[in-house]
């Protein structure tokens, strides 16, 4: 309807000024070359929603450069000696006492996180621990607690907490 | 008891074959239903390969029964009873914060929640996560540790993998001299030398510290680990005198009651 409206304007324009003529600065083949209307710019269409996913954007992460451990240096040449200095030695020295790496309080011990909480608490209640360092001594002393509570109430007797 | 005494007379390096020169060996413990075993006595002062005698060695330390369980137990256990895990994660009462009920009970459309760090929360504790330092630690019994260095030398002697040399002593201090010998002898890509003391002469010492996978070992420091991961074991006379003398007391001993006792801690072993 508007458009016939248009076009007996132009007519009728026409008709009133002759020398007029009608420019078209736009063509339909320029709007069909130059494509289709962007829209809904920036949105990225996921077509994979789930499974391992490709890195795809940015740079590729390529697999670590495989070094190999050196077998042979001092710690694991030598991994195991003086293990059996109670057999081959003079008897007195046990194994137990040459667990330089270990802490002091952990050498020879085997036991539960209970058992281990309790002993800790035991070793450090002499030093600086307690005043130094108060909040983690809250924990520890709330965890024996919880402990306590939980393996003597809930659990049977010789259950592990582990 | 027979305390046997040991008598070596070591020759300079420039003797040739003599078997005169080791003295032959007077078992303790005679064995009494087994066979002797017997080795050679090597030198370490040339590198191509002299045998300067053929000593006895007691069957009760090299000659037993291969027990391949016996050794995988001390292999387990040595590799296993000095770890300690200190991977550690916070339980709902160690995180920070959380103390406070985050909305009411009621009346907010919302799940009912008590504390921010409840495990079911991110940022939450973690309720059954690794807890502080957790050991491996236990001991074998006794005479097992016992068995299992009897066993791995008996297996070390019948794969021909064991050498007896009559000391340390080399004439240079150069690396390649040893790695020359240890080709020209076949001896393995690596090679535990165990003397009886642990200070060795200079210039083995000097020759094996840049090879990595040429170890040098006192008596003491000798375990199932060490002479599996080496292919070769090469033990001096002395060591072979002193590893014999300690196994065959711990197999011998009146008093056993004493040592296979459980582990106390805090007991000096």
């Amino acid at each position: 309807m508007s458009l016939c409206l248009k076009s007996f304007t132009l007519i009728c324009h026409s008709i009133k000024n002759p020398q007029l003529t009608c420019v078209r600065n736009r063509y339909h083949a320029e709007k069909i070359a130059k494509g289709p209307l962007l829209r809904r710019y920036g949105y990225k269409d996921k077509i994979l929603q789930s499974g391992t996913l490709p890195h795809v954007d940015g740079p590729p992460i390529s697999m670590p450069v495989y070094r190999p451990k050196n077998a042979w240096c001092e710690k694991r040449a030598l991994f195991g000696q003086n293990d059996y200095i109670d057999i081959l030695g003079n008897g007195e020295l046990h194994p137990t006492r040459i667990l330089y790496n270990v802490q002091s309080w952990l050498r020879g011990v085997q036991g539960n996180e209970y058992q281990i909480l309790l002993r800790k608490r035991k070793v450090f209640n002499k030093g600086i621990v307690p005043i130094a360092r108060p909040s983690k001594w809250k924990d520890l002393n709330k965890r024996i607690k919880y402990l306590y509570r939980f393996l003597n109430r809930k659990t049977k007797t010789g259950m592990s907490s582990d | 008891m027979i305390f046997w005494v040991h008598l070596l007379n070591v020759t300079g390096s420039s003797s040739s074959l003599s078997t005169t020169a080791i003295m032959p060996r007077v078992l303790a413990y005679p064995p009494k239903y087994k066979r002797v075993q017997q080795a050679w006595v090597e030198n370490l002062d040339t590198v191509e390969e002299q045998k300067l005698g053929l000593i006895d060695l007691h069957p009760d330390v090299f000659g037993a029964q291969p027990r391949i369980d016996i050794i995988h137990e001390n292999i387990e256990w040595q590799t296993k009873y000095r770890q300690v895990r200190y991977d550690h994660t916070k339980t709902r009462a160690e995180v920070r914060g959380g103390g406070r009920k985050p909305w009411p009970q009621k009346g907010t459309g919302r799940a009912r929640h008590g504390s921010i760090r409840s495990p079911l929360w991110r940022g939450g504790g973690l309720s059954h996560g690794p807890r502080s330092p957790k050991t491996y630690f236990y001991m074998l019994p006794f005479y097992t540790r016992v068995h299992g260095l009897i066993s791995c030398l008996s297996v070390k002697l019948a794969q021909d993998d064991l050498h007896i040399v009559n000391s340390l002593e080399i004439p240079t201090d150069d690396p390649k001299y040893i790695e020359d010998l240890v080709d020209s002898r076949t001896w393995g890509p690596s090679v535990l030398l165990v003397d009886e003391m642990d200070i060795m002469p200079r210039n083995i010492t000097a020759a094996t510290d840049s090879i990595l996978h040429y170890n040098l070992m006192p008596v003491y420091g000798l375990n199932v680990y060490s002479m599996l991961k080496h292919d070769t074991l090469v033990l001096t006379l002395a060591a072979v005198n002193r590893i014999e003398e300690k196994l065959l007391y711990q197999l011998n001993r009146p008093d056993i009651c004493n040592v296979v006792k459980k582990y106390e801690l805090n007991q000096n072993g």
